[in-house]
């Protein structure tokens, strides 16, 4: 296994005719992390991945992978789930994952070994000599998936790989992926579904509108988005009054007083200054920070700030062709 | 690229032969060729007889309409009796009995079996004359419209046909319900031509026989060639060895078009399934492009090399099981085939041909697949290359008459049909420099055709190109046609 960053990619644009795709896009996948790409649909996830995969050319920009330029060679320690799933529907699972492990440089015996050993693993071993027709859409995606990993790949690259999977099998392929991971393989998976992202990344990259608004760990995404804790208090006290000596902000919502915390005070710090202030304190609730908030706010600023570029390009095409 | 190409190629090719599409095509194909072959004589021999009658004041038509009938029996019995000594012109021991047999008086049954024949291989007489039901045309329409029938050895039938001589007019009248059978009244016609020949004659003194003498008199115009360097002392005379490699060439370029019309339907199936089960990525990021095609291509060449092995080797079993019953004459034409078949001359170019034309047309079929997620997209893109798949198999009909006719000589420099015409060519010994220019330019246009379908491909398996992609391309090449933003 190389010391290689697995992906780096550089300014890298891609156009489709007059259509943005991606945009200066600027993100590493490290070594041994698992790191979440996401985005909702259309932001440019599967577009970047097939560029990191040397299935399109960028029109703009650098991808290295594993080390170079996506090639077969590189291409053959990496293991690949495309967003748009398909099998050949008259081989049966086991000769679908030979095959993909044969192209990737296994030897027969291995292949067949290693599909039969993944078919058992995942449950499957009883059909794995059933045609792909035979299988329920949740047995082909696992069988699509095994096909990936087959040939024990150092890096993974998921494109959207939970969705049409019922929750157990979500959960049986987060397993696998953490399995993977301690195997050693570093992988990066593509979702619009956050709470994948939050129990198994440790890096996240948020795409909207082709373009990245987000790159850190999770810790980051929250300070990102900013803490707040919640304070009820007795009808008429004004807390924003009683509590703005102390250094803090707070703005009605409904019943209670919602106080944004900046990045050196802590909920409890905020309860103190209440307190002090003589509020009569009815109830204190800490907000929860979701991958989920971070992702409406982050994926609404960007395509706010996209509707905004546009509509000014747009009054200049206006006023140059006036 | 070798293990990856080999690896595609043995999944798609073992995909192929697994199916039973394939091995019902292996089978049947051949069965209804032969169907397709001996269907006129089935057909002819399915036919019931059909019964005639002629009213006639006197004889003489009457007689010479038997004569007439009588030859178009003796000629089918010669025909089946020798076809070969029929078709060469060449003396046959068998035929020389036969018609000895004739000139003592025997039937043509008789005359047959005193041949050699089996009488129950000479088919039944497609017409047969019955006695007149009644003695005037007027009385004649209920029997030929079926209301009443007629006695004959077979029992009541309906009459098929009467010819009716008219007394007052002199003029031969042909009554039937049938209009479109014409067998009978062109016997009917030949017959009239005889007999009025015959009285020419007999108004001036000569006999019929004079004819007779004459035509056994004729000299045959034999068929001759410059022969020079090895074969100078070999005779002259054009022999089946000469007609040989024109035959074979018919038939190789034949079966050129035969295995590429019958393969590159699977290329663009295959490549239709994998648009539509959208395995492209998972296979681009394990396969090179080039390699994927290539491995393609020579799953589906191994396809057509499977059908022509099993073919060849069942036509060569079945020659093998009957060769007891081959004719000596038929045997040393199928030996002058094969050798010419061998001939480096002509094999060198057919198999050049066949692998740059099935690269050709079987990269334009995987190109066009790519583009298509249905059969039904595939249609509307397929028609005009089968019709150009179509315009080499009419100019084979050219090259029977005459395979070095200017239309052909200029045709095989169309890069898209030299792999079937340069073949009809070759026996002809085009100049090298020909052959050569040829089959340069039959390469580049390969290679250039092979160029933009990979091209296509890339563009249908990784862009998701469609059908209405292609549409709006070939719409904007229309002067003066919008297409949509």
């Amino acid at each position: 296994m190389g010391d290689e960053m697995p992906l780096k990619m550089t300014g890298v644009s891609k156009w489709f005719g007059n259509f943005r795709a991606v945009y200066e896009l600027d993100f590493d996948v490290p070594q041994g992390s698992i790191v979440g790409f996401l985005g909702p649909n259309g932001a440019g996830k599967s577009t970047s991945l097939r560029m990191a995969l040397g299935v399109l050319s960028p029109d703009r920009g650098e991808v290295s992978l594993l080390g170079q330029r996506p090639n077969l060679e590189s291409l053959k320690r990496v293991g690949f789930l495309p967003e748009e799933r398909g099998l050949y529907k008259k081989m049966s699972a086991r000769q679908i994952i030979t095959y993909f492990a044969r192209l990737k440089g296994m030897t027969h015996r291995d292949a067949r070994a290693r599909a039969d050993e993944l078919l058992e693993m995942m449950g499957l071993g009883e059909f794995g000599r059933s045609r792909v027709t035979k299988l329920s859409k949740g047995m082909a995606q696992k069988v699509q998936i095994l096909s990936a990993l087959a040939h024990r790949p150092e890096f993974l690259i998921l494109d959207e790989p939970f969705s049409g999977l019922d929750p157990v099998n979500q959960q049986a392929l987060e397993d696998l992926i953490v399995e993977e991971h301690k195997r050693g393989a570093t992988i990066i998976f593509s979702t619009h579904v956050m709470e994948h992202a939050e129990r198994l990344c440790e890096k996240i990259v948020m795409m909207a509108r082709g373009r990245k608004v987000f790159e850190g760990t999770l810790n980051d995404a929250f300070t990102a988005l900013g803490r707040a804790v919640h304070i009820g208090v007795s009808e008429g006290f004004d807390l924003n009054a009683a509590i703005t000596p102390a250094g803090f902000t707070a703005s009605q919502d409904g019943d209670h007083w919602r106080i944004s915390l900046t990045q050196n005070q802590s909920s409890q710090d905020a309860l103190r200054a209440a307190i002090d202030a003589g509020a009569p304190i009815t109830s204190f609730t800490p907000e929860e920070a979701r991958l989920r908030d971070v992702f409406v706010s982050l994926v609404s600023e960007a395509e706010a700030q996209d509707l905004t570029d546009t509509l000014a390009a747009d009054a200049a095409q206006g006023r140059d062709a006036a | 690229m070798i293990r990856s190409t080999y690896l595609v190629a043995r999944r798609d090719y073992l995909g192929y032969v697994s199916a039973w599409g394939f091995w019902l095509g292996l089978l049947f194909t051949p069965i209804i060729l032969g169907i397709f072959i001996l269907a006129p004589t089935f057909a002819q021999n399915a036919q019931p007889t059909r019964y005639y009658t002629i009213i006639e004041q006197g004889t003489d038509f009457t007689e010479a309409m038997r004569a007439q009938m009588s030859s178009t029996e003796v000629r089918t019995a010669r025909i089946i009796l020798d076809p070969m000594s029929i078709a060469d012109g060449e003396p046959s021991e068998t035929l020389a009995a036969f018609d000895q047999a004739l000139e003592s008086g025997a039937s043509v049954t008789e005359a047959y079996e005193a041949a050699g024949g089996n009488p129950a291989t000479l088919p039944r007489a497609d017409f047969v004359e019955v006695d007149p039901p009644v003695l005037t045309g007027a009385e004649l329409a209920p029997y030929l419209i079926g209301e009443t029938l007629i006695d004959t050895v077979d029992g009541p039938q309906p009459l098929f046909a009467a010819l009716l001589v008219n007394q007052d007019t002199q003029e031969i009248e042909y009554w039937s319900e049938n209009l479109q059978a014409r067998t009978l009244i062109s016997a009917a016609r030949q017959a009239e031509q005889d007999l009025q020949l015959d009285r020419a004659l007999a108004a001036v003194n000569v006999s019929r026989d004079v004819l007779t003498e004459a035509r056994a008199a004729r000299r045959d115009v034999k068929q001759q060639r410059v022969r020079s360097g090895e074969d100078a002392n070999v005779t002259s005379e054009v022999t089946q060895a000469d007609q040989a490699p024109f035959v074979v060439s018919i038939m190789m370029a034949f079966s050129l078009w035969f295995l590429i019309f019958s393969v590159i339907n699977y290329l663009l199936m295959g490549t239709i399934e994998e648009r539509s089960n959208k395995i492209f990525d998972s296979l681009l990021t394990s396969v090179k492009l080039p390699h994927l095609l290539a491995g393609k291509l020579i799953a589906v060449l191994l396809l057509a090399l499977t059908l022509m092995t099993f073919w060849g080797v069942g036509s060569s079993l079945l020659t093998w099981v009957m060769r007891d019953s081959i004719p000596d004459d038929v045997g040393s034409f199928l030996g002058s085939m094969i050798t010419a078949a061998a001939n480096p001359a002509l094999f060198i170019p057919a198999i050049i041909s066949f692998v740059l034309g099935y690269l050709m047309y079987g990269s334009m079929f995987l190109a066009l697949g790519s583009l298509c997620d249905t059969i039904q997209e595939a249609q509307t893109l397929m028609t005009p290359l089968f019709v150009m798949l179509m315009a080499p198999l009419a100019m084979l009909a050219f090259a029977v008459q005459d395979a070095e006719s200017a239309l052909i000589e200029i045709m095989a420099w169309v890069p898209f049909f030299t792999p079937f015409l340069l073949i009809l060519r070759m026996p002809t010994e085009p100049p090298v420099w020909e052959v050569l220019a040829q089959l340069g330019m039959m390469a580049l246009t390969t290679y250039i055709i092979l160029q933009l379908a990979t091209r296509v491909y890339r563009a249908g398996a990784v862009h998701g190109a469609g059908v209405n992609d292609v549409m709006a391309f070939f719409g904007k090449l229309i002067p003066g046609k919008k297409t949509a933003a």
